[in-house]
């Protein structure tokens, strides 16, 4: 059988403290989310602040995978397959995400990032709430609003890439630094 | 009209509003599974009650420790409602309660009442 061993160490050299793959549901939200938390504001340099926005980040991410993810069990499913990772790198906590999303989503996905990447604080801030303020478009279920809410709480410009996996589909990772 | 509870869950908040008291209150958490879902009844209580209300106070008191972008943007339709019925002369108050440890609830706190022009919106430290 195979062991785990090389896996885990691969996580660990990467700074990977939790990380999930597979579908994902509400209760994952829940039950990662709250182990989480503690484990980031508990401890002698806990904090309560970072735990919170590493949360917030963990929770946008995760509904963006089950929302988003083009890898489900059925078209209706509440659980969407996909990852999302925590870790922490020369004490900047990182969440990466990523799911499977159609090639046509490529584009319209990447001007939305590329826009708020050249935002500043400012910007951003009346962005997100004119956002709010409109009214629900299309097929987002309010991720628009959760993209913005992640760039205004990302230390660094949000990152992300595409990577092609076949004629129909796009694998979308993004990086969020706290 | 009955009053409306609804029991916090670990993703959503206590929502305990009292007609009787005219006092509104919600509590905790909000990242419900399903936003839209969560929010209808009370959004459906609110239009009701506002439209029964007549010169009493209301106060509305919001301490919510996190909330996610779905909720935040339902928070927003529910100040918008309050800030249509008190344009309408309701007299209204928001207390947003924060824990002085939690830098981002009160952030959200002064952005939503930034946004508020004839509606009281009180930021209290806890």
């Amino acid at each position: 059988m195979i062991s785990l061993y090389n896996y885990k160490q691969d996580l660990k050299e990467q700074g990977i403290i939790f990380s999930f793959s597979g579908p994902m549901s509400h209760d994952i939200i829940e039950g990662i989310g709250s182990a989480i938390r503690i484990k980031i504001s508990e401890g002698e340099n806990g904090d309560k602040n970072i735990a919170l926005k590493v949360f917030s980040i963990f929770v946008e991410q995760v509904e963006n995978v089950i929302n988003y993810s083009v890898e489900k069990d059925s078209i209706d499913s509440d659980m969407g397959f996909g990852i999302v990772v925590v870790g922490k790198k020369d004490d900047i906590y990182f969440i990466s995400g990523g799911n499977k999303i159609p090639n046509e989503k490529v584009e319209k996905l990447e001007t939305m990032l590329s826009n708020l990447i050249a935002m500043d604080k400012e910007e951003l801030k009346a962005f997100y709430k004119e956002r709010r303020k409109a009214a629900k478009e299309g097929d987002s279920k309010g991720a628009g609003i959760g993209f913005i809410e992640m760039a205004r709480k990302s230390t660094k410009p949000i990152e992300y890439n595409f990577i092609p996996v076949d004629d129909e589909y796009s694998f979308f990772t993004i990086k969020i630094s706290i | 009209m009955e009053n409306l509870y609804i029991e916090a869950t670990k993703s959503s908040p206590e929502i305990d509003f009292n007609k009787d008291t005219n006092t509104l209150s919600v509590k905790g958490e909000s990242y419900p599974e399903n936003t839209a879902q969560f929010y209808e009844p009370v959004f459906e209580w609110l239009e009701s009650y506002l439209e029964e209300l007549e010169d009493a106070q209301v106060n509305v008191n919001m301490e919510l420790i996190y909330f996610n972008s779905s909720s935040s943007k339902a928070l927003m339709d529910i100040f918008d409602t309050l800030e249509e019925a008190s344009e309408d002369g309701k007299n209204i108050v928001v207390n947003w309660i924060y824990d002085e440890d939690n830098d981002a609830a009160l952030e959200y706190g002064e952005e939503f009442a930034e946004d508020m022009e004839s509606l009281t919106f009180n930021l209290i430290e806890k």
